[in-house]
């Protein structure tokens, strides 16, 4: 049942889509209608911040962390299988 | 004490259900026993009067049972969990297993129960040494290795523990257990904290955590991410609240977990390295150390214990039906493990805090406590780490396994206690989401706090929504890959075998220059004085050589058997040998 409702929205992925992106513009709507209580630092008084923020620090560290892993970190077979 | 006393503990009831636990496997009721057991000592806690269980033992007070709403939120969370970990593996067959777990779970609630330090160290080892026996179960040669590792990383923890223990009664003759104060602080109480802290799987002590954890059996790694990272977050409350360095190696250890989760592999390596993240953020509270903050730390630890075990279990039943674990070779499992994928998304979400789960009204609890004690830079990294785990865990890994490329793999669901124990760790998540007063009730100290409010839920939302964002961008960058990652483990692991090829050369040669030298030199002088000795050793007194060379013969042969070579009889030895130390050190 389940995995058939998953089915339906499958193949219905410009909704599902434009569902998604209606909540991004709710997200960035609805911060200009708040109350804002005392900040606690700059970011706070500033509408839309943690919008930026969220996109920002998610491509930024899939940047970084990506490229760390890939320049250093990453090894292809279990480093340490060589006894 | 008297027996009707005994068993007051909680976890006289875990160690006996330990130790009669080859009964019930005989008589038929091993799986009634699996859920007794938790039950009862479920309904002891409730009863459990301040202070009990005061046994003076050589000279030394222990004490059991200390009891305060601290406490009683540690027990209630701890008792629940074993529940709910018995259920999910209510199938194992193996008795050794849940002997090792009941084991376990005793040694976490001795800990937090204990009110001294020997107490605290005794089932603190009884944990380290139980939890070892669920890695080995899994009886793959990584996971023997692993479990080596694990034990040998904890038992030198344990030793910094002891030394810290040590110090602490050179210096104030008193063992009990209680609030350490930050100034004047010296060498004894860090060395505890050091002790407590490689427990809590602090970089740059972390490495056995990832390292173990993927490596443990199905049920083994449900148990393990609860308890013992845990147990370190309560003792840390209880001894070192508002120490600021806390504050600080507990934010790192949120980013530091995250960065890694990002680039893993493993579900269940993923899911470790968020253990290191979302303890981070608790051992942050302690060291913010305000009475919301330590409130956030204790409903955190609670909602954590709860949201991972079910991330656990979720991972686990993907890998006790498909046999693997490495998200590169999973995907489209929506098709036939739909109950399991919905289980682990609210898992997901609940680690993410997203609104109406129980992240959402417990971690934000320490973020605001940042806040309010004007911290802003640990507040941001707190909130980055935050889009960290919804990246990884909350899309990044559902993503992987239900969806994404089809696999091909088609596996029937995951039997119904599994799905039971996942479907009672999601209602928890649910239940504190939207009746948070469930779970605040329950908070040590007095401090109020309302996690709905406008502010916090735009925040939220944006932070969720563009997040969501940068993954539907990224994800073609995101797809895993089958690699590992070099962590701090390397230090030990290839830094050892550096270390013998150093032997093998540079020592070696020098080894033998030396005794080409000894050869050359030496040796003659050796002869001449060899000589010298064998004139003095004719004139008389070749009788008494005699005796003596037959004794060390016997000796030297009495001692060759004592060697068995088997690393339990070693181990023995050096707990008898460690217990004569304290013995000699604190008696004589």
């Amino acid at each position: 049942m389940i995995a058939r409702w998953i089915e339906y929205l499958r193949e219905r992925a410009n909704i599902v889509r434009g569902c998604f992106f209606a909540f991004l513009l709710f997200a960035v709507i609805f911060d200009f209608l708040i109350e804002r209580p005392k900040p606690h630092f700059f970011g706070d008084t500033i509408i839309g911040f943690w919008s930026l923020f969220g996109f920002l620090g998610c491509l930024l560290m899939i940047v970084i962390c990506k490229g760390l892993s890939h320049v250093w970190l990453e090894r292809k077979e279990d480093p340490y299988d060589d006894r | 004490m008297m027996i009707v006393d005994l068993f007051i503990h909680p976890t006289s009831w875990f160690i006996l259900g330990a130790l009669l636990m080859p009964f019930a496997k005989r008589f038929g009721i091993q799986q009634i026993w699996l859920i007794v057991i938790p039950l009862v000592a479920m309904a002891t806690i409730y009863r459990l009067p301040d202070s009990f269980g005061i046994v003076n033992y050589l000279g030394f007070e222990l004490q059991f049972g200390r009891v305060d709403s601290l406490t009683f939120i540690f027990l209630h969370v701890f008792t629940l969990m074993a529940l709910i970990g018995c259920i999910f593996g209510l199938r194992v067959k193996e008795t050794g297993q849940h002997i090792a777990a009941f084991l376990y779970v005793a040694g976490s609630l001795g800990v937090t129960l204990a009110g001294d330090y020997l107490t605290l160290f005794i089932f603190w080892e009884l944990m380290a040494f139980a939890s070892t026996f669920l890695i080995w179960y899994r009886k793959k040669k990584r996971s023997i290795e692993a479990g080596y590792r694990y034990l040998l990383v904890h038992t030198a923890g344990g030793l910094i523990l002891l030394a810290g223990i040590f110090l602490l009664y050179q210096t104030g003759h008193d063992l009990s257990f209680g609030i350490l104060s930050q100034e004047g602080a010296g060498w004894a109480e860090y060395l505890i904290m050091i002790g407590f802290l490689l427990n809590a799987a602090a970089p740059p002590i972390h490495a056995w955590l990832p390292d173990a954890y993927p490596e443990a059996t199905v049920t083994g790694a449900v148990f393990m991410c609860a308890f013992t990272t845990k147990t370190a977050v309560y003792v840390l409350m209880r001894g070192f609240p508002g120490f600021e360095i806390l504050a600080i190696i507990g934010a790192c250890m949120a980013l530091y977990g995250v960065a890694y989760a990002v680039i893993e592999n493993d579900a269940r390596r993923i899911l470790a390295y968020h253990v290191v993240s979302q303890v981070g953020y608790m051992v942050c509270g302690v060291g913010i150390g305000t009475a919301m903050a330590l409130n956030g730390v204790a409903a955190h630890a609670y909602a954590h214990i709860i949201y991972k075990a079910l991330l656990f279990m979720g991972a686990g039943a993907v890998l006790e039906m498909t046999g693997r674990s490495k998200l590169s070779e999973l995907g489209g499992l929506y098709r036939t493990m739909p109950l399991t994928m919905i289980f682990t998304i609210i898992g997901g979400i609940a680690i993410s805090g997203f609104p109406l789960t129980s992240g959402f009204v417990s971690k934000s609890m320490i973020v605001a406590a940042a806040g309010y004690n004007h911290q802003p830079v640990l507040l941001v990294m707190l909130l980055l780490a935050g889009v960290g785990t919804f990246l990884s865990v909350g899309i990044k890994l559902p993503y992987f396994i239900w969806f994404g490329k089809d696999s091909g793999i088609r596996v029937k669901e995951a039997p119904w206690n599994m799905q039971l124990a996942m479907a009672m760790a999601a209602f928890i998540c649910i239940l504190f989401g939207v009746y948070p007063a469930a779970l605040y009730s329950m908070l040590p100290y007095a401090a109020e706090y309302q996690p709905y409010y406008a502010y916090h839920l735009s925040e939220t939302f944006q932070l969720f929504g563009f997040t969501g964002l940068g993954f539907y961008l990224m994800v073609k960058y995101l797809k895993p890959h089958d690699v590992t990652n070099l962590d701090l483990d390397w230090f030990y692991r290839k830094g050892s075998v550096r270390f013998i090829s150093f032997a093998k050369g540079p020592i070696v040669a020098a080894n033998e220059w030396v005794s080409n030298v000894y050869q050359k030199i030496g040796l003659r002088m050796t002869m001449a004085l060899a000589r010298a000795f064998s004139w003095f050793d004719k004139e008389g007194i070749d009788w008494t050589i005699d005796g003596s060379a037959r004794n060390i013969v016997e000796g030297g042969n009495s001692v060759r058997q004592i060697q068995t070579g088997r690393i339990q009889h070693y181990i023995a030895a050096g707990v008898i040998a460690v217990l004569v130390v304290l013995v000699v050190v604190l008696f004589i």
